[in-house]
């Protein structure tokens, strides 16, 4: 925390000079405007009070993209394995979609399993160091999705919107606690490879002001774009340029004294340039130990692995740093076919990293303010159709029946909360839909979904849409 | 003696519309539950009337519509209660006839078109007559003294709030204001010179009617309206697939807006042109609106849900873009702040039941830009040719490993059909093999929905299915039109597709009639008909809101901000006029020019209140009005995004001004163009830059919109969002604006471009410098910089971000 402030006061000086220098001192009242102007850019996003007190201050959350296998991962089903490869027939109706239709049968899981933790919680044996921390964990079985299509149940749990345009659980989070590293972005998201489905959307400000908008980090070259001015322009050009510019603006701001936006477009030139010096401190990897990097499973021979433990690490640094909500999208997990193959690679590698970021938030300290949450934006069915012949198993999507987990400050460790049916089709107890999910979260972090409104185009939105319900079976 | 009977009519039907619900439930309703009822609708429905829903009265009985609406006297159901007709009702002679001011009152009731309040809305919305204001009559109220009506309306709130008005701006300032404003651009150095050196008393109208005629004017304007109806080139969601006819959509827009076109012509030919006039190509086009939504259809999704997916988006966006009403709202529950129950909700919808999509033939139109359609196609064909060939590898592979399989040498002794079946399936080619192939099976079939950009076609719609209309990749099935039955549309509690409550037809909000007395016409149950039947309504100058919604739109993309503030939302939650009066005044001129969209910049841009200068007069005006609501000066305003990047090529001298075609492709971040983006089950192709400069650095306006990829410097400075209707840009400032212009590498390449152009044009430093600032700024350098302050490139590059280029004051 020293350090940050300190941070903040150094780079005040920097202010004053640009403001007075180049010889073209503003006026008092465009002076004091810049003041005001300052504060008010800071109240936007300054640390603001929780509703409610709760533990966790930060989130991390770990989306699981393309729909992660409850069946094959926190919530077995042996049932499965006596019904394996029975067909039936599903009828084809407007309200299902052609993919989950027609000649179907049912697929036992490949995996095996282990029981893990002093809960005794049966995970999908891949699962060798995230084994150790399930006791820190509360395993979620009755969430259900509405929509069963990648994009709109992506937008659904990400903003609570199917149809997108809304803003982000992580956007509505730094709206209602603000973040306390002004020289960093609110909102971080760490995307995998590729974009996933919806694309930016996922992570909008939607109506919020663009300050809440989530900042995708990237994991080469410069991490935010256009951070760093094009090759061949040094630091010291681009402060000269800087400067010149300064001047130009406060001649500018002169003859302009009671048009405030100028201050604030000024000052938010410095702040890019601070935000430029410190940005690359915190994505830096180099500095950390052997130890450390080996334990997220950094420079292993897994690429994948190496690849999620540094977004991992790197998550762990930014709430760190200040950072109030951190996304990290790990994608891949739709396994129509060869579930086997592609569900043990994803396991085999995130599991590693993931064990790893809490028993680092947990060493740290930081676990007890930090709520981390786990999921996918649908779970999968117990059968699957026919497809490139027969031979490959997979599943399609399940919205009846998802896998969940939370971890962190105010959630009840050691737990399972809610239950799936026998084979895994659909929850059947502590059943509750997204916005509920949702609701839980911003209480989790102490926000009152009911309090967390924003009056946009004449109408008080809030992220559950119409209210929702705070499932306190998953709060300590 | 017309005008007095006119004057008592308005009269009457005002002193109904300030509580029509109120007179309905107490007074007409007991009355026709007491003395009707028993006969038509409680138990026995006599002659085929039914008097208990505002249905059976309008469909009547044996003798035909109970009432007409608007029209008492020729009413069956007034001329029976009154027995001016053949009939008397109640049957059983004078002492049955109702009370005198219950026939009067069914009299009222019928002139301002029935109304028909349901009980639970008389406790349900406590409207108070402030939030129902755009509902009211429209009427053009006495403007007060002043150089014109709306200094009079303006100058009044000032003077009566003691603030004193802005003096005028000086002529430099006020070209550059007006040039942006309608043409977002910047005025070259020799047309701020003309105006400045034009004597004469009108130079100032002659340049805002320079600028109307400027082909510009509908760039900058028409992308004003394609932010309202949420317009892109393509779906959204998991594929987004192209919309590979949609720009012609956006180019039709462009060129209304140029024509000045009628405004109710332009609604009429958005909502229904394929009903309302099928042989005009533009109103085919036009229709373009009614699907620009985000919307797909794929072997995941649910075909009841993509359906009802459509008929939401297109029932809001209609009830946002021209009622100003956020009919949304009401789509799960009654509206909460706005007398709009959900039933009324589904009865708009019900409008669009039998709307389907359509992608019809249409020859080019000579104002269309088909210059690059050729070598365009001849392009998109390449890709898909080139991918096809490196998809035969996989083919190849798997015709060796069938036959080793089957230990066979040639083709031919295979057993018929196995290979086949195998290619079919890529049997035993390896999983990454698969992935590649599935890659390159994605961008054939994207490639396949983009080359029909190319082809005469519409992005539009059809009242019923359009016979052999298949949508590209989204697999849906469509019924031949002779199997084509009206689909029903039912209330849907909670919005739940799976359990629909009662069954509607198609209708209108009851609230637009109860309280402007502009009576409901009956919208047609058949397959063609409704869409005309409701696009005729909202283009009536009767309908209370069509006027006031556009003109309050136009003022605010003058303004900065509506003299309603919330311009899609005109219901209670919407802030409430500033000017009121002065927004009727504007609607009333508006209907009257008929309906002239560049009369409405005429009147408002000769006013003194547009050509007020800037400053604050007093600092008490920043304590009486903090937000400038009055108007006592002019609000400055950030550049939109497509201003900025529009202007910084035009001052670089880089800017094409190409009209219409196909979306081109700028120039944007390279590791957002090269960043991998999901589509469903691969991946999108990388971005493309258009290959030519006469493409990439064409206006903003004709860039191809993308839903899943926004040009990152459009977004960052508050771009609109694609998916949703934008009312109005935002401007706030966040540091990757700074990162953008300063760092990136286009305003890097715009500043060298600057700095080039400039030695083109004089070797001499100091003449180099004045011309920049003259481009840039619109003024002479002054004493801001000596030539030898920086580098020309980076001096380029400082003006670009410079406050006083990006702010128009």
């Amino acid at each position: 925390m020293q350090t940050r402030r300190n941070r903040l006061i150094t780079a005040t000086p920097s202010r004053r000079e640009f403001v007075f220098g180049g010889g073209m001192g503003l006026g008092s009242i465009a002076l004091s405007a810049l003041f005001a102007e300052e504060q008010a850019r800071a109240g936007v996003l300054s640390p603001k009070a929780q509703h409610i007190p709760a533990k966790a201050k930060n989130c991390i959350f770990l989306l699981m993209e393309g729909g992660p296998s409850h069946i094959d991962t926190f919530d077995p089903k042996p049932k499965l394995a006596e019904v394996h490869m029975t067909r039936f027939q599903k009828e084809r109706s407007k309200f299902a979609a052609a993919m989950n239709t027609g000649e179907r049968y049912y697929v036992r899981s490949p995996f095996q399993f282990q029981r893990a933790g002093k809960m005794g919680i049966e995970i999908n044996s891949l699962y060798r160091e995230f084994a150790s921390v399930v006791d820190d964990v509360c395993f979620y079985r009755g969430l259900q999705a509405e929509s069963v299509n990648h994009p709109t149940a992506l937008y659904h749990l990400n903003t609570g919107n199917q149809f997108g345009g809304d803003p982000a659980v992580g956007a509505w989070t730094a709206y209602g606690l603000g973040t306390v590293n002004q020289n960093l972005p609110a909102f971080v998201v760490l995307p995998d490879v590729a974009y996933p489905q919806g694309g930016a959307a996922n992570w909008s400000n939607g109506f919020l002001p663009p300050h809440y908008q989530g900042t995708p980090l990237r994991p080469e070259g410069t991490p935010i774009l256009d951070m760093t001015p094009p090759p061949g322009v040094t630091v010291e050009r681009q402060r000269a340029n800087l400067d010149l510019l300064s001047k130009l603006n406060a001649a500018h701001g002169a003859k302009h004294k009671d048009h405030e936006d100028l201050a604030a477009r000024m000052e938010s030139y410095e702040l890019a340039f601070r935000m430029q010096a410190e940005m690359p401190g915190v994505v830096d990897l180099s500095k950390e130990s052997p130890k450390t990097l080996e334990m997220y499973g950094i420079g292993g021979k897994d690429r994948d692995m190496d690849a999620l433990g540094r977004r991992c690490l790197l998550a762990r640094k930014l709430v760190q740093s200040g950072v109030r909500f951190v996304q990290l999208i790990v994608m891949g997990w739709d396994s129509h076919d060869y579930i086997e193959k592609a569900h043990g690679a994803r396991i085999q590698a995130s599991d590693r990293p993931i064990a790893a970021l809490i028993k680092d938030l947990k060493r740290t300290g930081l676990l007890d303010e930090t709520l981390v949450v786990w999921s996918g934006e649908f779970g999968r069915s117990p059968d699957n159709g026919i497809r490139r012949g027969g031979q490959a198993w997979g599943r399609d999507h399940n919205a009846g029946a998802m896998a969940t987990w939370l971890a962190g400050g105010g959630v009840k460790a050691g737990t399972i909360v809610g239950a799936t049916d026998d084979v895994g089709g659909s929850a059947v107890e502590s059943i509750h839909p997204i916005k509920d999910f949702h609701v839980t979260m911003l209480r989790l972090l102490g926000l009152d979904d009911n309090k967390l409104r924003y009056l946009h185009a004449g109408r008080q939105k809030q992220l559950s849409q119409t209210g929702g319900a705070v499932i306190r079976e998953l709060l300590a | 003696m017309r005008t007095m009977r006119f004057a008592a009519l308005l009269s009457v039907l005002t002193a109904f519309g300030a509580e029509p619900d109120r007179v309905f439930t107490e007074t007409i309703r007991p009355s026709l539950e007491k003395n009707c009822y028993g006969c038509h609708g409680v138990g026995q429905v006599l002659a085929n009337l039914d008097l208990r829903t505002r249905e059976g009265l309008l469909k009547g009985g044996m003798k035909g519509p109970a009432v007409t609406l608007g029209n008492a006297a020729s009413s069956l159901l007034y001329r029976a209660i009154t027995g001016a007709g053949v009939l008397q009702m109640p049957p059983g002679g004078e002492d049955k006839k109702l009370p005198p001011e219950v026939i009067a009152a069914i009299k009222d009731w019928i002139n301002a078109g029935a109304p028909w309040a349901v009980a639970q809305a008389e406790t349900k919305w406590d409207s108070k007559p402030e939030d129902l204001w755009a509902f009211q009559p429209l009427r053009k109220p006495q403007a007060p003294a002043g150089r014109s009506a709306i200094d009079g309306f303006v100058n009044a709130k000032l003077a009566g709030k003691g603030l004193k008005a802005a003096p005028a701006a000086d002529k430099r300032t006020l070209i550059r204001r007006v040039t942006f404003d309608l043409t977002g651009l910047p005025p070259t150095p020799d047309e701020i010179d003309s105006f400045l050196k034009d004597p004469r008393a009108d130079a100032y109208a002659r340049l805002v009617d320079r600028l109307l005629a400027s082909p510009r004017y509908g760039e900058r304007w028409g992308r004003h309206w394609l932010d309202v109806v949420r317009y892109a080139d393509t779906n959204g969601y998991s594929n987004d697939f192209e919309r590979p006819n949609a720009w012609r959509y956006r180019d039709y827009v462009i060129r209304s807006f140029n024509d000045d076109k009628p405004y109710d012509r332009f609604v009429r030919e958005q909502i229904a042109g394929d009903e309302i006039d099928a042989k005009n190509p533009e109103s085919i086009i036009a229709t373009g609106f009614l699907r620009a939504g985000p919307w797909e259809h794929t072997g995941m999704s649910v075909e009841a849900v993509t359906r009802q997916m459509f008929l939401d988006d297109v029932t809001n966006a209609v009830g946002v873009t021209f009622l100003g009403l956020t009919v949304g709202c009401a789509k799960c529950h009654d509206h909460k702040f706005d007398p709009i129950p959900t039933k009324e909700y589904y009865q708009l919808q019900s409008i669009f039941a039998t709307t389907e999509f359509a992608r019809p033939e249409l020859p080019f139109l000579p104002r269309e830009n088909t210059a690059d359609l050729a070598s365009g196609k001849s392009y998109t064909n390449r890709l898909i040719t080139e991918t096809k060939n490196s998809q035969a590898r996989y083919d190849d592979s798997v015709r060796a490993l069938t036959m080793k399989k089957h230990g066979v040498s040639r083709v031919e002794d295979l057993p018929k059909g196995v290979l086949a079946a195998a290619i079919r399936e890529k049997e035993g080619i390896s999983p990454q093999e698969f992935e590649e192939f599935k890659l390159h099976q994605k961008h054939m079939q994207l490639y396949r929905e983009s080359v029909d950009r190319y082809e005469p076609k519409a992005f539009a719609v059809s009242s019923g299915p359009a016979d052999g209309f298949t949508d590209g990749g989204q697999n849906l099935r469509y019924a031949a039109r002779k199997d084509y039955k009206i689909p029903e549309v039912h209330i849907l509690p909670g919005g739940n597709i799976q359990s629909p409550g009662d069954k509607v037809g198609p209708g209108l909000l009851s609230l637009a009639a109860r309280y402007s007395g502009f009576p409901l016409p009956e919208i047609p149950d058949t397959i063609a008909g409704r869409r005309a039947a409701l696009a005729n309504w909202i283009a009536d100058a009767r309908n209370p809101l069509t006027a006031r919604v556009m003109v309050n739109r136009i003022w605010q993309y003058h303004f900065g901000r509506g003299l309603a503030a919330d311009s899609n939302n005109f219901g209670k939650m919407g802030r409430k006029p500033s000017h009121a009066e002065l927004i009727d005044w504007l609607a009333s001129s508006f209907v009257e020019s008929g309906w002239s969209v560049k009369s409405m910049h005429r009147l408002i841009l000769l006013s003194d209140v547009y050509q007020r200068s800037s400053s604050l007069t007093s600092a008490a005006a920043k304590e009486k009005d903090p937000g400038n609501l009055l108007l006592s000066y002019f609000p400055p305003q950030r550049m939109s995004a497509e201003m900025l990047r529009d202007s910084v090529l035009a001052v670089a001298g880089e800017l094409s001004l190409e009209s219409g075609g196909p979306g081109v492709f700028p120039q944007i971040n390279e590791d957002v163009a090269r960043q991998p983006r999901h589509a469903m089950g691969s991946l999108q192709p990388a971005y493309h830059e258009s290959p030519l400069k006469r493409e990439r650095n064409r206006r903003t306006v004709y860039t191809f919109q993308q839903r899943s990829l926004v040009d990152p410097m459009v977004d960052v400075f508050n771009g609109p969002n694609l998916d949703v209707s934008c009312e109005n840009r935002e401007s706030s400032t966040v540091p990757t604006q700074a990162f953008s212009l300063f760092n990136g590498q286009f305003a890097h390449d715009m500043a060298l471009a600057f700095a080039a152009r400039l030695e083109r044009e004089t070797k001499d430093k100091r003449v180099q410098i004045r011309r920049a600032f003259e481009l840039a700024y619109g003024r002479d350098p002054s004493s801001d910089v000596g030539p030898e302050t920086r580098a020309l490139a980076d001096l380029m590059l400082v003006l670009l971000n410079s406050n006083e280029f990006v702010y128009v004051y």
